[in-house]
């Protein structure tokens, strides 16, 4: 199950979309959530369709690889889709059963949820697939530095999940072993009600921290020991430069929005 | 004036209460005087809690001192604005590995520090390729450093630290957490920079053989600079090396025993050749002879007399069925499957008898700890069974959680496990898992502590504040509760000092002998297997290779080393001086036995 779930995961590929500047990407998907969410109307709904495959060519991410990410995701799909069909109150009732009943615009709200959701969680891994997380940390750093002036943290916060991102293998593996070593020692973490389980989490849970104290200790001397000292007089191995590819999809992402707005305002079929 | 110079440095550990009352003060350091001259290396030796990592930390301004001053480069380190102009001239390797790599990818590391410190881009590139090419790791650049291996992650460090471009490297314990291959890649890589980069290196560490090579040694104890010599003015005197806590190569010490026994052999040799070439030069010589005849014979007559010499362990070695372990041709992969396939075990067959004190030798990667972690059921085999006692552990109705009782399993860095708020409450986690009385569990709590003699005063004591050795007791105490008939310990010794080493492998040879209890030691050093157990288990890659008393094991030592293990140092000396043409006893892996061996073939 948790290995289905693509979002979040680099797919490594030599390709157009890889090689775009991260603050790209982000600025693309941004335009791209807008654009979901105010179309109405099969035109726009087409526009960000070819918008899409034409995303997912580029980046030479097999289909089928986004499709998996889907899976995760069904449960909730089959939900809102549920609800959407059978609560929404509209004029043309086309079943019923007691307070059950599914109206027309019942119909079409499932359907253009379940497409909504769907196109926004491809749209989004896609992103993450073509973009580390290094290169997503930094990013977000450079394209929120404004923020800066009104006191957010911003190299901080960039700095701490990059750091979070490098030492989350190393709990996992960590907890592995304490668990282990538990085990060993005759704790059960498998058996038992709710409240048992979580008590016998403590034996796992104590070192945990411990450790993870002692490692975020070590880390922080030794950051210091190689002059770290915040954000300010930094430079950086691989400055984030725009290209010219770069230029290119701002101005598509752009013209990408406004031919999804005026579709909506114009042909604004089917509701 | 050197580059590092300290006068009458202090450092104070002041401990305060919630009410910022003083409530202990620790000296960890008492006027220290050092000048270290630019372009040598210095090597810095010490037990745990000599002093010597508070001593690293200033020239690094990670600590300030309270008394005296210490100047790197000409700059006192305790100015504020002098704090990063220093840190640029002095770098640090720390001692574990993971925790001092801050990216995700090698090269983004590496040019961590040359990014804090504003240099320009273009020079950052070319920093990160000169760096990671002076430490031989240019291949891994766009690695993940989760994916290396110990020493390679120090190597990464320490290519990061050469970024910056020192003019000194401070290396703080850098090999404590390394198997043997990871701790000679770092020391090799340090003695490349002192010779080709001509970088000053302080070399902190508590282990001998690293030294040898040194320019100059200074020994610490209690904060105080006890001796301070060449390498081999320091090796010469034994004795006090002993006392401060520290252990000498087996080879310095083999010379110093037959020097007392009376023959001429120089003081403080260095390295195996020295040692075949003075014994080589007095055998011939008749009045050597008679005296190491005497020597001989009085040592026989002491032995005796006290009864020195190790206790040679008479293993029980009955074939019964009903009180051994059993593996039956064991396989493991792990993600079997997956294209991450990989064979860790391949047609394991063992018979391990009860009572019996066996090592398992194998370097990282060699299927060590996958082996042991199957004779308790954490990992269950692919194919093949496992019998403990004569039952499969594999039935459907066999209860693991019981075997788990028997077969007592403690970790690498056991210590890392603990939890609870008392030692004593800590030690009562295995039984009372084992659904005993609460009357029966502290009584197990109290046997097992007493068993790895842990003070009765510290019963009550928070596991944390405790020494690496006490805590490392603790934890074996933890699982002696559970009255195990087997005792596996995995790496037992990793990261403890050579006094600290020597007590806990003394323990459980002591322990093997009071409870009678089968004892499955793991390690990757041979030197210390060598001298206890009466079985060797030699693993590579997923194989049992060798599996015999420890002698017939050493007799393979050529091919011990094609893969990654070395055999006990006297071992090779015994074959040298046997090549030579001296008759000597080959069989000898102990210094004891060697100094013996020689004299008798003298």
């Amino acid at each position: 199950m948790i290995r289905d779930i693509t979002i979040g995961q680099y797919y490594p590929a030599d390709s157009i979309v890889h090689k775009l500047d991260p603050r790209v990407k982000l600025f693309t998907t941004l335009i791209y959530i807008i654009a979901l969410f105010s179309f109405k109307g099969i035109l726009s709904f087409a526009i960000i369709g070819v918008f899409l495959f034409a995303a997912v060519k580029l980046s030479k991410v097999p289909f089928k690889f986004i499709v998996k990410g889907l899976k995760a995701i069904v449960m909730i799909l089959l939900i809102t889709a549920v609800f959407n069909l059978f609560l929404t109150p509209g004029d043309v009732i086309l079943w019923q059963f007691k307070s059950l009943k599914i109206t027309d615009v019942g119909l079409t709200n499932a359907v253009v949820m379940m497409s909504r959701l769907i196109l926004l969680i491809i749209g989004t891994s896609l992103m993450t697939l073509t973009t580390t997380p290094n290169q997503l940390t930094d990013g977000l750093e450079t394209a929120l530095k404004p923020l800066n002036k009104i006191h957010v943290p911003v190299h901080a916060i960039a700095m701490m999940m990059s750091i979070a991102l490098r030492f989350i293998p190393i709990l996992i593996e960590e907890t592995d072993k304490i668990m282990k070593a538990q085990m060993a020692r005759g704790a059960d973490f498998e058996h038992g009600n709710l409240i048992q389980r979580a008590k016998n989490m403590v034996p796992l849970l104590v070192p945990l921290f411990v450790s993870a104290f002692r490692r975020a200790d070590d880390l922080a001397m030794a950051m210091e020991a190689r002059c770290y000292n915040g954000g300010d007089g930094r430079t950086k191995m691989k400055p984030l430069r725009y290209g010219k590819a770069d230029y290119i999809t701002y101005g598509a992402a752009i013209v990408f929005l406004v031919l999804v707005v005026v579709a909506r305002i114009n042909f604004p079929w089917p509701q | 004036m050197g580059i590092i110079k300290a006068k009458g440095l202090v450092h104070e550990f002041i401990r305060r209460d919630e009410d910022n009352n003083v409530e202990s003060i620790t000296t960890a350091l008492d006027h220290v005087n050092l000048d270290v001259k630019e372009g040598q290396f210095i090597a810095i030796l010490g037990h745990n809690g000599s002093g010597k990592s508070t001593l690293a930390k200033h020239i690094n301004a990670l600590l300030a001192p309270s008394e005296g001053t210490i100047w790197v480069d000409d700059m006192d380190v305790s100015k504020e604005e002098n704090v990063i102009p220093v840190r640029k001239r002095a770098g640090m390797v720390f001692q574990n590995p993971d925790n001092q790599i801050i990216a995700s990818v090698v090269e983004e590391d590496v040019a961590f520090g040359p990014e804090n410190i504003g240099v320009p881009t273009e020079e950052i590139l070319e920093r990160v390729d000169f760096s990671l090419k002076s430490v031989g790791m240019t291949k891994f650049r766009q690695h993940s450093p989760n994916k290396l291996s110990g020493g390679q992650k120090q190597r990464v460090a320490i290519a990061g630290v050469v970024a910056m471009e020192p003019k000194c490297i401070v290396f703080d314990e850098p090999t404590a957490m390394l198997d043997p291959n990871g701790r000679k890649e770092v020391i090799k890589t340090a003695h490349k920079l002192n010779r080709e980069k001509g970088v000053t290196i302080l070399l902190i560490t508590h282990y001998m053989e690293e030294v040898v090579d040194a320019d100059y040694v200074y020994v610490m104890e209690k904060g105080h600079i006890v001796m301070d010599g060449t390498p081999r003015d320091i090796f010469s005197r034994v004795d006090e090396l002993k006392a401060h806590r520290l252990d000498v190569p087996q080879i310095t010490l083999l010379a110093d025993n037959l020097r007392k026994a009376g023959l001429e052999i120089p003081a403080g040799i260095l390295t195996r050749e020295e040692l075949v070439d003075a014994i080589m030069k007095i055998s011939v010589r008749a009045d050597m002879k008679s005296i190491a005849k005497s020597a001989l014979k009085r040592m026989e007559n002491r032995k005796e007399a006290v009864g020195e010499e190790k206790v040679v362990f008479s293993p029980v070695t009955k074939k019964d069925p009903a009180s051994s372990i059993l593996m039956d041709h064991v396989n493991y992969c792990y993600s079997e499957g997956t294209a991450y396939q990989i064979q860790a075990l391949k047609d394991i067959n063992l018979e391990i008898d009860k009572g019996q004190f066996i090592g398992i030798i194998g370097h990282t990667g060699s299927g060590k700890s996958t082996l042991i972690q199957h004779l308790n059921g954490l990992i269950k085999a692919t194919e093949g069974n496992i019998y403990f006692n004569g039952e499969d552990i594999y039935d459907k109705d066999y209860d693991m959680r019981k075997l788990r009782g028997k077969v007592g399993l403690v970790f690498q860095y056991p210590e890392y496990q603990l939890f609870e708020t008392t030692v004593f409450e800590d030690v009562c986690f295995g039984p009372k898992n084992q659904g005993l009385e609460r009357k029966d569990v502290e009584l197990r709590a109290f046997e097992a502590l007493k068993n790895v003699r842990f003070p009765e005063e510290l019963f009550d004591q928070p596991p944390f504040d405790l020494s690496g050795g006490q805590k490392r007791r603790v934890a074996i105490a933890g699982v002696l509760a559970m009255k195990p008939e087997v005792l596996i310990l995995d790496e037992p010794t990793a990261g403890l000092d050579p006094a600290g080493r020597d007590e806990i492998l003394d323990l459980i040879a002591d322990m093997h002998r009071e409870l009678g209890i089968t004892v499955i030691l793991v390690s990757h050093s041979m030197e210390d297997v060598a001298k206890y157990v009466d079985r060797i288990i030699v693993m590579n890659q997923g194989s049992v290779m060798y599996d015999d008393v420890p002698k017939e094991v050493f007799r393979h030592y050529k091919e011990l080393e094609q893969v990654g293990l070395a055999a006990p140092q006297v071992t090779y000396l015994m074959y040298e001086l046997a090549e030579k043409g001296l008759s000597v006893d080959l069989t000898a892996a102990t210094v004891a036995e060697a100094t013996r061996g020689i004299l008798a073939a003298l």
